[in-house]
This record gives structure tokens, C-alpha cells and sequence, in this order.
């Protein structure tokens, strides 16, 4: 009974803190409305009717010109950058992980003449449900200029055409589903390479680098994993190879004894992977119970990272993977020391994008400072200059250069290879080299 | 049984039945025959890979499909949130063998030697305790809590609460100890990936010390528990408040106390399930308990839920029909959900409910 | 005494045990930078310790409140006294935690590898950036006192039941306003129906105007929910059909709509409003092809049939055996949007669209409830054997459940399709199937009203409740166990259901009312 009473106050308290939490949204310094409802209320009505607002204010002249406006951030008030990401449930790794990187960026940044840059990470359950929802109340937030993200392909296609129509540019550090691109948007760029560069670069290597004429192609049944299986197995066939078995798995299980078996069957040279680490460190683990243990598992980008080798020890030995991951220098050891000082966990330890996520951060920094203006003690940035200013980026980052083409790949460099060495990713060491 | 064939009417429901039947064997028929004398994708070795996973799997499967079974021969509900449960046992036993692991052992037992490797089997025998022990606290405490309260009302209730509870504690424990994955700490004689090598069809196969180790202590278990069922009081008491509980309390049974150690003896199976999880297949997080907790009610289902070894049947067989039927029918595994799946629905379309039947008559439901 | 001396210990170990798990979780160190927020006393994202003893003391004063509820009509030294003990109860068990958290932190041991919530920066906020033990003492005190001035608050106020008799009380000043003559003759006027009802309508046509975007894209939700439920509800609420893969219909009626309008996979280029047709129909279909074999099972057999059926949808959509009619995992994008006098759709015009359709969904249900069928159905969830006796055709019935059903998701799935102009198969999880239901039973089974108000509380309510990030599903979880125990009926009852509030009945009883 008493237990009863407490979970209804428990209900009630915490829904009071949560109906009083203010809202990420900008309130203009001469508002005076006394509750916080109604603030937030007006803030998104200035936002909705934004020339309303703009007039009392007497807008700059690049503002009335600009195709979007401009992001109105009055003093005292930061400079926000929003992410869409997977923060809660199965996936919640990468979001965590590449929200704290960019918000190391951003709070790294000495800030743009007194603004400081705040970035706001909501979660969209990796969903491209959740995306649109994210995506439509960013949109209304005066104060956000810019989005670094959407995390996962599907999340960030149904985001694409609501950011296109407020003129919000974005930078995803992770997206990499080539058809993204392909659309003609104005505003998405992104710094991871697609999946289509990476799989013609894998076939490419395990055909002509690695000699392999036998392959078995598998996937996690992902919009990601399957895209990057199918381009691998087509160049690898239009190479003149052979895909003897192309499987696919129900991703987040622990047991894949027995598609790895049938994989087996087939007796490939190597199995190509496409999919993220969960999977993999599973297959690794049960690589010799399903009898492979003198085949190759030929891995991609998501499957890269400290947790793999933390997580198959021995049974890892000689896997190859995909990354954007720099090769060491001083800026990348500063910056691992710096992720593990502000965050429990080590860079790269949740996924492998914590640098790219970093550079990101920086990139939209960089675009942001060379567009902003401040006139009678508020910040402007208009949004169509700064849609340019982002697709025209040339920054050099951790990743190496950083700069877009005319659709929005602003990855120049192409993927990395990396083997497992003594436990340890080291760069590809090829016999024909 | 004439009579019943007499007695039969061709409703339309009967009709598809027996087409969806007769197809369904003609093509399994087909398959069959295919895989044993067809090009022979899959060699001895192979099936027998497929037989080892499908076992081991399925052994988890049973264990945890005996705590739906158990909870709903005597509430008549869906316990939703006991994959949940299992899950905490899985933690507990994580941090027990992290504990373990960080204590020096003794001089006496050998040189740079941690208690967990010095002494294993102990070791082993309290980590089973503690991911036993709290799932068997959490059970309990779900019961007092969320259910409860709730006897007596319509069916539905309870089970939105048990989603309720099962979403809570998924986030708490994520809350709680982070959303990475861990890695269970095996002491080097169970150590995952090591196994016998077993000579087959010219090639050999693994049979590794976890699966061997997890498959004999969830057979182990189920005795045990089928034992405590129909051996002793409690065991009797049990049968009795699952058959009547009026009547049982009129016995001087006391109701509340046996449906609260029936919780306690389903967390107990779905703890020693989650640490064998653990230890086998290495990786977790807080979702853990969410697959294998859908999993194992369908294979309590597939059994004739209420039925304590139909839930071990039916365990053991939806793991071998995850292992064995992509093969079997030359899908994808990918698929092998919907296969399972499928299974299910025949064998309830032919079987109302499922392969041994309830333990429990119509009219009491 | 003995007993108020035991309610406190209860109290004080249940919240003492409170505090622990919020203190691991982070949420006192979330709920006090909250606190700051609230009263602007944040500075420069630097929370001030005070905030944490406000923290503290709100959860003193909800302990002096629990404990002092046990004891009912009290004196007031009674009520402090529970108060008291309750109070240091819980208050040692924070000195216990914190100390020891604390010590081990200013040790230097890495707590945060397993509790990642306690990492040292937050840690020392949560010492008062002191020793461990003086900490440990300030918390004992400011919980034991805040306790006791709890106790002693709820003891002059002496409220009981407050939640459910101030629900009751307002419902019933509700009804009764409804059931006055005046007021009775003003509703039954048909001119004043009309007004009220062209109100209701310039309303709702005029609110998706002021909302913006992102409460239009919320309340589409909320409204491609209502639909869903009122499907469900049909088939739950009404005729008793236990369904847990309610999602398959859904799933069936979004992508027939997006593969017949969209340019990619197949590029049919279907007219938009046949499209919607041809969902509706295919979705009734599958519910057909579905019922025919499994609808004679029982309750819990069905459920996981269904949710089994469920899951073989989304699998198989997304499976490389069809990747070639549906897309595969990438799914289907550019969805065809509806054209109104050659402008296409935008989120108003959605929005409206939605709300003339969840008007006309609750006034086809409403009919339906009202109909023979309905009393049928209502029938066979009551009591199957008896309703056969009387000759109504249970499977029949069943099956139409069913039908009528899966058309209602069918039509949610090509709205949804179309509004998004994206649908793939990570949309239709089983976490859809369990919402609607959700929907279903906390607005109260068989009740229209309560299927909205089932469908903003469990789509809007989140997103609210997004201002709490981490802790959004984690409270929304343990609201459903709340709500259950203490609103088993729903937030809105049918008014004919035979639900009874649980008590203590006898489980045969019990056992013939769960009997469909």
C-alpha cells in the first residue's frame, strides 16, 4: 500500500522536474514572460514566423538576402549545433560515443567572439522515425546552426529533406549509405566514405592484393552491411572471382556458430563481413568452432576498433578491417589523451568514429566562423551562406583532408586498411608491397 | 476417432488447414530428400556443428522457457519481463567473476595466481550462486511489486505491467552500469573457443568446454527441478495452487508464499541460464535478456505452455530448428527466425496447444 | 507506535534504497544541474552545491510524506516521530553509499568502469567537493531533517489518496456538469450541437497552423496512433482477441502504399488515393490469411502466433530473399505524397488529413461498438461458450475483429508512409505492436475516448519527457507498472466493460474472468 503511494509521488516528482525543464530553445533577452511554458512557446513561434521577429530587431543586410535567414543568437545565449543519434537502446554506443567527440570539438573551441558552441544531441533510436522527429524540432530552434549527423544512414535520409527546406547544413561523420548523397541535396555532406568506395576498394584488395579467387560474402542484414556485401561480392565476380557463399545473419545475437559453419562449408580463401563490431567479435570468438581457422575475415569500418581486439584477444589474430582512423601522429595521441581525461572511455573504445566525429566538430566550427557576423551585440549566421561554407570546406582534421565535392563526400583519402597484429591494429603490410 | 472424422465439419478455417498442411509436408518432404540425396551442401561435419550449436542454445532456451512455463501454470500470465531477469544474472555473475578475478589467491596455490584460476571450480560455483541469487531476488521483488497487486484482475493488466517492468529494468541496467558491451571472464580451464576435438566425417569438429560445460549443467538443472516438482512439498504445493487455488488455500496452502517461491525457482533457472550465457558465448550487455527472453516463451509455447517438459522440449527444439533449419530448407540464416516462427504457428494450427499439451485442462483457463 | 515505527523503517529502507539507485544512475547529479536550471542558478555550467541539498531535500520531504501516510489519522508526534525514523533510516543508508562510493573514489579506484554514472568530477559535486565522512553527514542530516518536516507538512495537510480521489473528483464535476439540466438541454439542442460541433472543427482546422513542424510531426504521430489503436481496440478491446503482432498489418499497408507510389523499386506510380485503397484491402487480406488457421486459439497462444507473425514480416521484409520486391533493409524512400490543388502535402495539410480521418475511424468504431456485431463480439470476450450458446458465430465474429482491424493499420501504414515519404523495416519492430497495445489497455480497454487519450499519453507523453534524455524511457517503463496498479481499468474506462478494480478475490473467480 505505502509502496503504492511512493511509486505515485515518485511518479508525480519526476514529472514535475520534467514539465519544468526548459527547452533547448533561444528566449530573446526583452521577453518577459513570466513562465517558462510560455517562452518556450514563444520561441517557437518566432521561429515559425521568423520575419515577425526579425522586424522588431531591424535585420542585417545578409540576412533579408539569404535565401534561409539567419540563426539569431542573442548574448548570452550559445551557438548550437545538433546531432540526431542513437543515444538510448542496442545502438547507443555510436551515438555516446560520436556526441562526445563532437562535443569535445565544440567545447575545445575557444567559442566565436563570446559565444561558445553548445551541441545538442537528441536521440532518434538509430530509427529514421526518430530522425524526422529530431529533425523537425531542430528546425524550429533559432539559436541551432548547424547539424552534425544524422549517425545512421536510414536516420539520416528521412532527416535530409526537412533540413533542405530550413537550409541547416549538415556534416555526418558517419552516414555512409552512397545513395544519401545522390539526391542533390544542398546541405548534407558527410566525412565518412561510402560504402560503395569501400567494397570496390576490399574486392579490389582481396582480389589483387591477397590473391583470393574463392571468397564467402556475409552481412548483418543492415541497410549498411548488406550495401557494402553487395558491392564486394559484384566487383569481387566482376574481377573474375568467385563468391562461393553469401549469408546473411540476424544481427545482435551471440551465437553464429551455425551460419559460420555453412559458411565453412563452402571452403572460402576468406569471408568478407560486412556489419558493424557487435556482430563480428561474435563471429571472431566462434571462427575456429565453426572450423575456419586458416580463412581470412575480411572486415569493414564498422567493424574496426579498440573494442574488437579487447574483445577477441587471440581469436582476432590476423582479421583485416576498413577504417577512418588516422595513422598515429601528436595531434591524434592529444586527442585520445584529452577523449580519455573528459569521458570513462577510451577513444575508439565504443566505435570507430570518434575521431571523424572530432573532425566533424570542427569542420562545422570552421564553416560556421568564416559566415558569422555579430551587429548591435547579437550573433547572426546565415544559414545559406553557411550551407556553402560547409560544401566548401578545406580543413585539414585528425582524418587528413577534409574536402567536399560537388555532392557532399568530403572524404578525399579513401579507407585505410588495417590487420590485427600481436593483438593490435596495425596498418595492412602486403607481400607486394 | 471415426467418429470424430465423422463428426467433422469443413469450415473454411479447417480447409486451409489442411492445405497449409499438406503443402508444408510435401515441401519439407521435397527438402528432405533434396539435403540427404541431393548435391550434399553440407557434409557430416557440418551437421554435426549445427547439432552442437542447436544444443547448447537450446539448453539456455529450456531453462529460461521453464520460468515462463513455472509463473504461468499458476498465475495465467505472460511473466514478459523474465528475459529481463535473466539478464541481472548475467551482470551479477560478470561482476562476481570480475571480483574474483582481481582477488590475489593464496601463495600456497601457485605462483601470480588470482583465486579465480586458482581455485575455478569454486570460483564457478559462486558465480552460479550470485547471477542465481539476484535473479532469484529480482524475480521475487517483480512479483511483490509489479504483480502482485495486480492478482485477480483481467489478464491483460499484469501483462502491461510485466512490459512496464521488463523496459525499466532494460534501462536501468543500462543506466546503471553503461550501454557498452562486456566480456565475461572465464578462468583459463573453461576458457571460450578451447574444446575437444571431435573426429568427424574426415574432418574435425569442436566441441568446445562452454558448450559441453553449459549443456550438462542446464540438463543437470532441469533433473533438479523436475525433482523439486514431483517429489517434494513444495513441489506438490505447487501443483496443487497451479490446479485450484481456492482449493489449495482451503488445504491450508499457503497461495501467496508458493506463487513468490515459484518466482524465486524460475529466477533461480533464469539466472543460472544468464551466467551459462555469459560463459559461453562471452559478450553482454542489458539487452541480453531481450532475444532469448521472446525466445524462450515461444519455446514454452511450442511445448504447451504450463508444461514443464514441454518447455524443455521445446527448447531444445527451437534451438536445433535455429541451428539445422536455415540448412535443412536451403534458406539464409537470416531467416531462421521466420522459420521458427513458422514452426510454431503449424504445430498451433495442428496442435492448439503445442507438442505435449497443457498440463492444465480448458475448463481451468 | 509499534506500527508507525515500522512504517518508517519500511519508508526509510525503501527510499534509502531510492536514493542509492538514483545516486548510480547519476540522477542526483542530473536532477540538481536540473534544479539549477529551474531557478537560473546555473553558472557557466558550474551547478552550485546548494542545488544538490534542494535535491536532497525533495527527497526528504516525499520519505517524511510515504512514512507519514502509513499511519493515517495520527498525532502529530506520531507523525514526526515516523517521520524521524524513516528520515535517519534513509539517511544512513545514503551515509553508507556515500561514504563508501566516496572513500574509494578519493582512493583513486576507478568506480566508473562498472557504475559509469561515478566518475570522480561528478563524485566530488557530489561530496560537496569535501572529505567522504563529513559529506556522508551532511547527507545523513539534511535527509533525516527533511524527513521530518515532510512528516510533519503531510501531517497538517493531512491529505490521503489525494491522486486518485482529485482524478475522481474531476471526473465526476465533469460528468455532473454534462448530466445538468441547463447544460443537458444546450447539448441535446440540435442548433447548439452544430455550433459546437463547427467550434470543435475551425478549432482543430486552425491549431495544426500554430503548432510548427515539429508538433505537427508529433501530433501526426499521435494521430497515426490513434488509428492504430482504435484497429486494435477493435480487435482487443471489443471482441477480446489477445494480439501481439499487431505491427504486420501496419507493416503490409505502408509498404503496399510506398511500393506502389514510390520511383524506386518498382516505379508503378499508382494514383495516390487508389494506393491508400489497395493498402487498406491488402492489409485486410493478410489479417484474413492470418485468422482463418489461428483464431479458434486461445488467449496466450494467440499472442505469440501473432507476435511471431509479426516478427516473419519484418524479417522478411528486410531479408535478401525479397530485397528485390521490397527494397530490402535500405526501404523504400520517396513515398508518394498527396497533391491538394497541385500543392503537395505539407505538414499541416498532413495534419488535417489525419485528423478528418481519426474523426471518421472513432465514428466507424463508435457504430461498430453500437452495432449487433459489436455486442457480439462483446459477447464472446465475456464469456465464448455462452455466447455460442446463444448462437452468435464466434469465429465469424472473431475473423471480422480481425478484418476490421488490420484495415484500420492498413490505412495508418499508408499514412505513415506518405507523411514520411520513407518507410523500411526497422520502423515495424515489435516495440509497435506493444506500444499500440499499451495504448489499448492504459485508455482503458473497449474505450474510444481512452484510446486517444491512451495514444497521447504513450506517443506524447515521451516526448515530453525527452527533456529527461536518458531517464525518458526508463520512467516511462515504470509508469506503466504505476499506472497498472493503480488504474488497472485505464485512464478512461468504457463505461460497459465488466472490469472490476483487483481485489482480493477468490482465483477461481479470478480464473472464470480471464476465461474469453
Amino acid at each position: 500500500m505505502k509502496f503504492k503511494r511512493f511509486l505515485v509521488l515518485l511518479f508525480v516528482f519526476i514529472l514535475a522536474l520534467s514539465a519544468c525543464a526548459p527547452q533547448p530553445v533561444a528566449d530573446p533577452p526583452s521577453d518577459e514572460a513570466d513562465s517558462l511554458a510560455q517562452e518556450t512557446e514563444a520561441a517557437t513561434e518566432e521561429a515559425a514566423t521568423e520575419e515577425a521577429a526579425d522586424d522588431e530587431a531591424g535585420l542585417p543586410a545578409a540576412c533579408e538576402e539569404d535565401e534561409f535567414g539567419c540563426a539569431v543568437i542573442p548574448e548570452g545565449e550559445t551557438i548550437k549545433v545538433g546531432m540526431g543519434a542513437p543515444m538510448l537502446g542496442d545502438y547507443s554506443m555510436f551515438g555516446i560515443d560520436i556526441s562526445q567527440a563532437v562535443a569535445l570539438a565544440l567545447q575545445e573551441d575557444d567559442g566565436f567572439e563570446g559565444w561558445s558552441y553548445e551541441l545538442v544531441a537528441e536521440d532518434t533510436g538509430g530509427t529514421p522515425e526518430g530522425g524526422a522527429a529530431v529533425a523537425n524540432k531542430f528546425v524550429t530552434d533559432p539559436t541551432m546552426v548547424a547539424i552534425a549527423g544524422h549517425i545512421f544512414s536510414g536516420s539520416t535520409d528521412a532527416a535530409i529533406p526537412i533540413y533542405d527546406k530550413a537550409g541547416f547544413p549538415m556534416m555526418s561523420p558517419s552516414a555512409t549509405n552512397p545513395d544519401l548523397t545522390q539526391k542533390g541535396s544542398a546541405v548534407f555532406n558527410r566525412l565518412a566514405f561510402t560504402d560503395a568506395a569501400q567494397g570496390e576498394a576490399a574486392a579490389n584488395l582481396l582480389f589483387n592484393d591477397f590473391g583470393f579467387t574463392e571468397i564467402a560474402v556475409m552481412h548483418d542484414g543492415g541497410t549498411y552491411g548488406q550495401g557494402l556485401a553487395d558491392v564486394v561480392a559484384a566487383t569481387f565476380e566482376d574481377l573474375g572471382g568467385e563468391v562461393v557463399a553469401y549469408e546473411a545473419v540476424t544481427p545482435g545475437e551471440a551465437d553464429y556458430v551455425a551460419p559460420l559453419s555453412a559458411v565453412d562449408a563452402a571452403e572460402p580463401e576468406a569471408v568478407y563481413f560486412g556489419g558493424y563490431a557487435a556482430e563480428a567479435i561474435v563471429m571472431m570468438n566462434q571462427w575456429s568452432q565453426a572450423g575456419l581457422d586458416d580463412v581470412l575475415f575480411f572486415g569493414c569500418d564498422g567493424t574496426f576498433g579498440v573494442e574488437f581486439t579487447d574483445k577477441t584477444g587471440a581469436n582476432g589474430e590476423g582479421a583485416v578491417a576498413a577504417s577512418l582512423v588516422p595513422p598515429d601522429s601528436e595531434e591524434k595521441t592529444a586527442f585520445d589523451a584529452l577523449y580519455a581525461e573528459n569521458f570513462p572511455t577510451e577513444a575508439g573504445e565504443l566505435s570507430a568514429f570518434t575521431w571523424s566525429s572530432f573532425d566533424t566538430g570542427n569542420v562545422l566550427i570552421a564553416a560556421i566562423e568564416s559566415v558569422a557576423f555579430v551587429e548591435n551585440g547579437t550573433l547572426y549566421v546565415p544559414r545559406g551562406a553557411l550551407v556553402d561554407a560547409v560544401r566548401n570546406s578545406d580543413f585539414f582534421g585528425l582524418t587528413g583532408s577534409v574536402k567536399c565535392d560537388e555532392i557532399g563526400e568530403c572524404n578525399a583519402s579513401g579507407p585505410a586498411w588495417y590487420q590485427v597484429v600481436d593483438g593490435a591494429w596495425t596498418p595492412l603490410a602486403l607481400a607486394s608491397d | 476417432m471415426i467418429n470424430k472424422l465423422k463428426n467433422l465439419k469443413l469450415t473454411p478455417g479447417l480447409i486451409l488447414r489442411i492445405l497449409v498442411g499438406l503443402g508444408v509436408l510435401v515441401f519439407l518432404g521435397w527438402r528432405i530428400y533434396q539435403t540427404a540425396f541431393g548435391e550434399g551442401t553440407y557434409g557430416p561435419d557440418t551437421w554435426m556443428r549445427f547439432l552442437i550449436a542447436g544444443l547448447v542454445i537450446g539448453g539456455m532456451y529450456a531453462l529460461i522457457a521453464i520460468g515462463y512455463t513455472l509463473v504461468y501454470g499458476i498465475l495465467f500470465m505472460i511473466n514478459f519481463a523474465h528475459g529481463e531477469v535473466m539478464m541481472l544474472g548475467t551482470f551479477a555473475g560478470y561482476f562476481a567473476l570480475e571480483a574474483f578475478a582481481a582477488i590475489p589467491a593464496p601463495a600456497a596455490a601457485g605462483p601470480d595466481l588470482n583465486f579465480l584460476n586458482a581455485y575455478p571450480v569454486i570460483a564457478l560455483i559462486l558465480t552460479f550462486l550470485a547471477g542465481a541469487g539476484t535473479s532469484a531476488l529480482v524475480g521475487l521483488l517483480l512479483e511483490r511489486i509489479a504483480y502482485r497487486p495486480l492478482r485477480g484482475a483481467p489478464r491483460l493488466i499484469p501483462l502491461i505491467s510485466a512490459i512496464g517492468a521488463s523496459i525499466f529494468l532494460q534501462n536501468a541496467a543500462q543506466l546503471l552500469f553503461g550501454p557498452q558491451r562486456r566480456q565475461y571472464m572465464n578462468p583459463d580451464i573453461l576458457w571460450r573457443g578451447m574444446g575437444w576435438m571431435i573426429p568427424v566425417g574426415g574432418k574435425e569438429v569442436m566441441l568446445t568446454y562452454t558448450g559441453a560445460f553449459s549443456f550438462v549443467l542446464s540438463i543437470l538443472l532441469m533433473v533438479a527441478l523436475f525433482i523439486l516438482v514431483k517429489r517434494t512439498k513444495l513441489g506438490k504445493s505447487m501443483r496443487a495452487v497451479a490446479e485450484n487455488k481456492q482449493a489449495a488455500a482451503l488445504m491450508g496452502i499457503d497461495v501467496d508464499s508458493v506463487i513468490s517461491k515459484t518466482f524465486i525457482i524460475s529466477g533461480i533457472l533464469a539466472g543460472a541460464a544468464g551466467v551459462m550465457w555469459g560463459i559461453h558465448n562471452g559478450l553482454f550487455n542489458h539487452y541480453v535478456g531481450f532475444i532469448p527472453g521472446i525466445k524462450a516463451f515461444t519455446a514454452a509455447v511450442l511445448g504447451g505452455i504450463g508444461n514443464i517438459p514441454g518447455a524443455m522440449m521445446g527448447g531444445m527444439l527451437l534451438g536445433l530448428l535455429e541451428s539445422m533449419g536455415p540448412a535443412l530448407l536451403g534458406l539464409d540464416f537470416q531467416l531462421k527466425d521466420v522459420i521458427a516462427f513458422t514452426i510454431l504457428i503449424l504445430v498451433l494450427i495442428f496442435r492448439p496447444s503445442g507438442l505435449l499439451g497443457e498440463a492444465l485442462t480448458e475448463e481451468k483457463v | 507506535m509499534k506500527t508507525i515505527l515500522k512504517n518508517g523503517l519500511r519508508a526509510g529502507i525503501t527510499f534509502g534504497i531510492v536514493f542509492i539507485f538514483l545516486l548510480l544512475i547519476g540522477f542526483i547529479n542530473v536532477g540538481s544541474t536540473m534544479i539549477g536550471d529551474i531557478l537560473g542558478t546555473n553558472v557557466q555550467d558550474q551547478v552550485p552545491v546548494n542545488n544538490l541539498l534542494i535535491t536532497l531535500a525533495i527527497l526528504g520531504l516525499f520519505t517524511g510524506i510515504t512514512a507519514k501516510s502509513g499511519c493515517g489519522e495520527c498525532k502529530w508526534w506520531m507523525a514526526l516521530l515516523g517521520g524521524l525514523t524513516a528520515g535517519l533510516v534513509s539517511g544512513i543508508l545514503a551515509w553508507l553509499a556515500i561514504w563508501i562510493t566516496g572513500t574509494l573514489s578519493v582512493g583513486g579506484a576507478e568506480l566508473q568502469t562498472y557504475l559509469p554514472n561515478l566518475d570522480p568530477e561528478d563524485m566530488a559535486f557530489l561530496r560537496f567537493y569535501s572529505t567522504p565522512s563529513a559529506a556522508a553527514n551532511t547527507y545523513l542530516i539534511y535527509l533525516s531533517l527533511s524527513s521530518l518536516a515532510g512528516a510533519g507538512l503531510a501531517w497538517l495537510l493531512s491529505f490521503k489518496n489525494w491522486f486518485s480521489r482529485g482524478w475522481d473528483t474531476a471526473k465526476t464535476k465533469v460528468s455532473s456538469w454534462f448530466e445538468d439540466k441547463n447544460v443537458s438541454d444546450v447539448i441535446h439542442n440540435p442548433w447548439a450541437t452544430a455550433v459546437i460541433l463547427a467550434i470543435v472543427g475551425v478549432a482543430l482546422y486552425f491549431l495544426p497552423l500554430t503548432w510548427g513542424s515539429y508538433w505537427n510531426y508529433i501530433m501526426g504521430t499521435v494521430a497515426i496512433y490513434i488509428l492504430l489503436g482504435l484497429g486494435l481496440n477493435i480487435i482487443v478491446g471489443y471482441s477480446g482477441q489477445l494480439v501481439l503482432g499487431y505491427v504486420a498489418f501496419f507493416a503490409t499497408g505502408a509498404y503496399t502504399f510506398a511500393l506502389l507510389t514510390a520511383p524506386t523499386p518498382h516505379g508503378i506510380g499508382l494514383n495516390l488515393w487508389l494506393a491508400v485503397g489497395a493498402s487498406v484491402v491488402v492489409s485486410t487480406l493478410t489479417g484474413l490469411l492470418l485468422g482463418l488457421p489461428i483464431l479458434n486459439l486461445r488467449g496466450d497462444y494467440l499472442a505469440i502466433v501473432t507476435l511471431g507473425f509479426g516478427e516473419i514480416i519484418r524479417i522478411l521484409i528486410k531479408s535478401d530473399l525479397l530485397t528485390d520486391i521490397t527494397n530490402g533493409p535500405k526501404g523504400v524512400t520517396n513515398v508518394g505524397q498527396p497533391n491538394w490543388f497541385g500543392e503537395v502535402f505539407n505538414d499541416v495539410n498532413y495534419m488535417h488529413l489525419l485528423m478528418l480521418l481519426v474523426l471518421i475511424g472513432l465514428f466507424i468504431a463508435k457504430r461498430l461498438k453500437d452495432s449487433g456485431t459489436g455486442r457480439a463480439w462483446i459477447a464472446i470476450r465475456e464469456d465464448q461458450t455462452v455466447a455460442q450458446a446463444t448462437g452468435i458465430n464466434t469465429y465469424g465474429s472473431k475473423i471480422l475483429a480481425l478484418l476490421l482491424g488490420a484495415a484500420f493499420a492498413g490505412l495508418a501504414g499508408a499514412l505513415f508512409a506518405s507523411r514520411n515519404q520513407f518507410t523500411g523495416p526497422e520502423d515495424f519492430t515489435l516495440m509497435v505492436s506493444i506500444n499500440v497495445l499499451c495504448i489499448v489497455i492504459v485508455g482503458g480497454m473497449g474505450s474510444l475516448p481512452g484510446v486517444v487519450i491512451g495514444a497521447f499519453v504513450l506517443k506524447g507523453l515521451p516526448e515530453l519527457l525527452r527533456e529527461l534524455e536518458d531517464y525518458r524511457l526508463l520512467v516511462f517503463g515504470a509508469l506503466l507498472v504505476v499506472m497498472m496498479i493503480v488504474r488497472p481499468e485505464g485512464l478512461w474506462p468504457a463505461a460497459s466493460t465488466h472490469f472490476k478494480q483487483p481485489s482480493k478475490k477468490q482465483p477461481s473467480e479470478a480464473a472464470v474472468e480471464v476465461k474469453q
